[in-house]
């Protein structure tokens, strides 16, 4: 497995995905270094997670000082969608999910897995939790808890891409006069706490998720210790089955958009196209192009 | 760092866990993708760490498989001893190992479930002549008894140092799969591994096979 020391902050402009924590993270670092030089135009969407055994009792799989980075990216950046999920093992050297300052407690990331997404089921296994489960076609399941210092918006942020992940996008159009519209992590205007249109939000996207955004940007700033590198991103064939379950909305003050339960079979999804428009509308909707991520993470 | 290539059900992970931590799992989960392993070993005085990539060998994983063969020092290019297809199969491997790494990558052929004598599909001198007319190590292994394992690994590792002595590696650039360490060690690697060892665990079983 390969490892990388993590660096010292470096003071950039960073977007409100790295302030989130889910831009240019310490997985994005190591996958872009010379080491392994991989998706070096692409943008990563990472977050840390605790792995948890299976449901029912929800324990901790390894001692508190590791953390596993899940995160997706794209083979190619022009791709309009993720197609690549990594994993990562992080042992923090000083207590949980330290902040660092200095090389000497900067913490360790183990590569561990590379994986096609189309060869990999997301689901949402416990809302309320913030468990993803995470499953191959070799029936390979982790049970990935998000790590308590991420805010809930990243959460909505991963609940948003396995949206993405089975629906598709509206547009995936590679028609450069058509104004792109989706973002995952929205652009904040430079003089206020002013959000995006909500037309720049993905078609499910419901009120609720849009001041979850907003109240992430400005709850956000324990991630911002990783440097910033605006990138382009993006997949084609992101065929992954998802299913939403455990979504107990009445009992959560964040409602997710879609709190059904959807089960699609693995090899369904696999034959999902990407191409398909939900609202075919949304082209002549036109919005700011979001953060890094956003702007290159979901088109052209 | 190095890369373990060839048809599914070779074998590929069993020698990269047989490697890393010294043990045998007869039922294996099909690799999708790239998984990682690494491992310190003692080179001409000097810790080397291997990282090793262990890829999917089932067809409809192969080109993915291609994207990774960018940056390797070195590929393991694995047959079945008993079953000729995978053996058949090896000139398509070579061709995309050639393809898509660099020139100067050493590439050893492994041979491996040497244990299963008895069920052997392809000699021994096939492998070898093979070798000698592709300009490749050979090894004939067993993941399962550990035999020749150390010496598949540990041998290509060599044959890199070897390279990088006679100027033919650029250590200083990352890209190729080599990584000077913070001290005097050529790494192909940064940083240690859960399943690292001391050279002093090395053991010797050459010929054992």
């Amino acid at each position: 497995m390969s490892k990388i020391r993590g660096l010292p902050p470096e003071v950039r402009e960073p977007g409100p995905g790295v302030d989130l924590g889910v831009e240019d993270g310490l997985l994005c670092q190591l996958i872009h270094s010379p080491e392994f030089n991989l998706f070096s135009d692409s943008v990563v969407f990472e977050s840390n997670f605790i792995q948890v055994t299976k449901p029912g009792s929800w324990m901790d799989v390894y001692e508190g000082s590791t953390t596993v980075i899940l995160g997706v990216t794209s083979s190619v950046p022009s791709l309009p969608l993720p197609n690549v999920l990594l994993m990562a093992n992080v042992t923090w050297p000083q207590g949980q999910f330290s902040t660092w300052s200095s090389p000497d407690c900067a913490p360790v990331v183990t590569l561990s897995r590379i994986l096609p997404l189309k060869f990999v089921e997301l689901q949402i296994c416990d809302r309320l939790q913030r468990i993803l489960r995470v499953r191959t076609v070799t029936e390979k399941i982790y049970y990935l808890r998000l790590h308590e210092h991420h805010p809930e918006a990243v959460f909505q942020f991963w609940i948003r891409l396995v949206k993405i992940l089975q629906k598709g996008l509206s547009i995936t159009t590679k028609d450069p006069r058509i104004q792109f519209t989706h973002c995952l992590v929205p652009k904040m205007s430079n003089s206020s706490t002013e959000i995006m249109p909500e037309s720049s939000l993905l078609p499910s996207a419901q009120p609720s998720e849009s001041f979850m955004l907003l109240t992430a940007e400005q709850t956000s700033g324990s991630f911002s210790n990783i440097t910033g590198r605006p990138q382009l991103t993006a997949d084609s064939s992101t065929n992954v089955a998802i299913k939403i379950d455990n979504l107990d909305s009445s009992k959560t003050p964040l409602r997710v958009a879609s709190p059904v339960s959807l089960k699609i079979p693995m090899r369904a999804a696999l034959s999902h196209s990407l191409w398909e428009q939900e609202n075919p509308d949304e082209h002549f909707l036109q919005a700011p192009v979001a953060s890094s991520l956003g702007e290159n993470f979901f088109g052209p | 760092m190095y890369i373990i290539i060839g048809d599914t059900g070779v074998g590929k992970s069993c020698l990269l866990l047989q490697f890393t931590d010294k043990r045998f799992q007869p039922v294996h989960d099909l690799t999708i993708g790239v998984e990682f392993g690494a491992r310190m070993v003692n080179i001409d005085g000097k810790q080397i760490k291997l990282q090793i990539w262990d890829t999917a060998g089932q067809e409809s994983f192969r080109s993915i498989t291609r994207s990774y063969y960018r940056g390797a020092a070195g590929a393991l290019l694995v047959y079945d001893i008993t079953r000729r297809e995978t053996f058949n199969h090896l000139t398509s491997w070579l061709e995309d190992a050639r393809q898509h790494s660099s020139s100067n990558m050493v590439i050893m052929l492994i041979g491996n479930k040497s244990d299963l004598e008895s069920r052997r599909d392809v000699k021994r001198e096939e492998g070898e002549a093979f070798a000698r007319e592709h300009g490749l190590i050979f090894m004939e292994t067993s993941a399962k008894t550990a035999c020749n394992v150390e010496e598949a690994f540990i041998n290509t590792a060599k044959e890199i140092y070897r390279k990088i002595q006679q100027g033919l590696f650029d250590v200083h650039n990352e890209a190729n799969g080599i990584k000077i360490g913070p001290q005097q060690c050529i790494s192909t690697s940064v940083g240690p591994s859960a399943s690292q060892r001391s050279s002093s665990e090395i053991g010797s079983n050459s010929g054992c096979c």
